[in-house]
């Protein structure tokens, strides 16, 4: 990432009691790591809430979305007591219409249903990443002697349907183009290398490899009559 | 195991540190006491709501028993517990856990490997072996 480039803070209330909390922690985690990992920074929130003046100033430097798991919203308030306004606030209960509830608080009980709800959360949390990016690109186009913004814009994400659900992957129009390219068929053969490449930017469960592969080759059949 | 039911639940307050595997360690050894092990005796409360000054949670600290589980040495679950003026009869400090483990490849903070759940079994086990009056 060049110098200059915007770091958004995500803060996680990871709250103990409830599913929502593990949630919320997972989803910041999955974008941390694997979604947007060169625009997204974190810091515990015991830390921050509890910390000294060079923990508090974490949103003072970064545009801060807060990631909260129910209603009562510690990380958003916290936050703002301490740093002034959010970018932005997820709320996992709102966002899984209250069916976060029936989800496990440990790692060792996840299900499909709970790996789902990360996916759910980390997506609109990923979207928020993107937003603020994109806001803060304008605001410096704004302010700048040219008319044209020179920074990139985050990767558009193209929605597949994966076993019924849908799901979406940043950036796989261009993967489709790459490897459309690169002179890929769009045949029933291609399933293996299209999985190869999309592993490489959106984290697939080894056991979902199977649908993820008839969900891409369709959508690249699709992508390259078009 | 034999826990006594009858004695008020003891809370038992993980950092969940968001950074390290440390923070998950501290976190699913929280859930092994109180979703599996000992869920009679032993009950989690959200760091951040306290932290956050709810006045329920505050209000609970200052009556039951704590213990704390931190993932590394800024101990923020016992300093926050402490300033919110709970009592804590325990902390737990994941890194000292590791210690007996050299070489472990404990996971992430995302997801434990073997080793990782054999440092949450651990600890989980030695939270239930040691009831109130002990702090370490």
């Amino acid at each position: 990432m060049a110098d200059g480039e915007i770091k958004v803070g995500i803060i996680s209330c990871s709250g103990e009691e409830i599913p929502e909390g593990t949630i919320s922690r997972l989803a910041t985690r999955r974008v941390l790591e694997l979604m947007r990992p060169d625009n997204t920074v974190t810091i515990c929130l015991p830390l921050f809430l509890a910390g000294n003046e060079a923990e508090r100033e974490f949103a003072t430097k970064h545009p801060t979305i807060t990631v909260d798991g129910c209603s009562k919203l510690c990380a958003k308030k916290g936050t703002e007591k301490h740093s002034g306004p959010v970018s932005a606030a997820i709320v996992v209960s709102e966002i899984l219409n209250g069916e976060g509830a029936c989800c496990a608080r440990s790692a060792k009980c996840q299900t499909e249903t709970d790996k789902e709800a990360v996916w759910l959360v980390s997506e609109e949390i990923a979207k928020a990443v993107d937003s603020i990016i994109s806001e803060n690109c304008c605001c410096s186009v704004e302010n700048a002697d040219t008319g044209e913004c020179a920074c990139s814009k985050p990767l558009p994400g193209m929605v597949i349907e994966v076993d019924g659900r849908p799901v979406t992957i940043a950036g796989l129009s261009l993967i489709f183009d790459h490897l459309a390219e690169n002179g890929l068929a769009a045949d029933d053969l291609c399933g293996d290398k299209l999985l190869e490449t999309v592993k490489i930017y959106h984290q697939i469960e080894p056991e979902e490899e199977n649908v993820y592969k008839t969900a891409l080759i369709s959508a690249y059949k699709k992508y390259r009559r078009q | 195991m034999t826990i006594d039911v009858k004695k008020q639940k003891i809370i038992v307050m993980p950092c969940s540190g968001i950074g390290k595997v440390h923070g998950l360690i501290a976190r699913e050894a929280t859930y092994a006491v109180t979703d599996e092990l000992a869920p009679d005796s032993f009950e989690p409360m959200c760091l951040a709501l306290l932290v956050s000054g709810d006045e329920e949670a505050l209000a609970k600290i200052k009556k039951m028993d704590c213990i704390t589980v931190d993932g590394c040495p800024k101990l923020c679950a016992a300093k926050n517990v402490e300033m919110a003026g709970g009592k804590i009869v325990r902390s737990i400090r994941v890194v000292d856990a590791f210690k007996n483990y050299r070489g472990a490849e404990p996971g992430t903070a995302t997801k434990l490997a073997d080793d990782g759940w054999t440092i949450v079994s651990e600890i989980a086990g030695g939270i239930c072996n040691k009831r109130e009056g002990e702090v370490s």
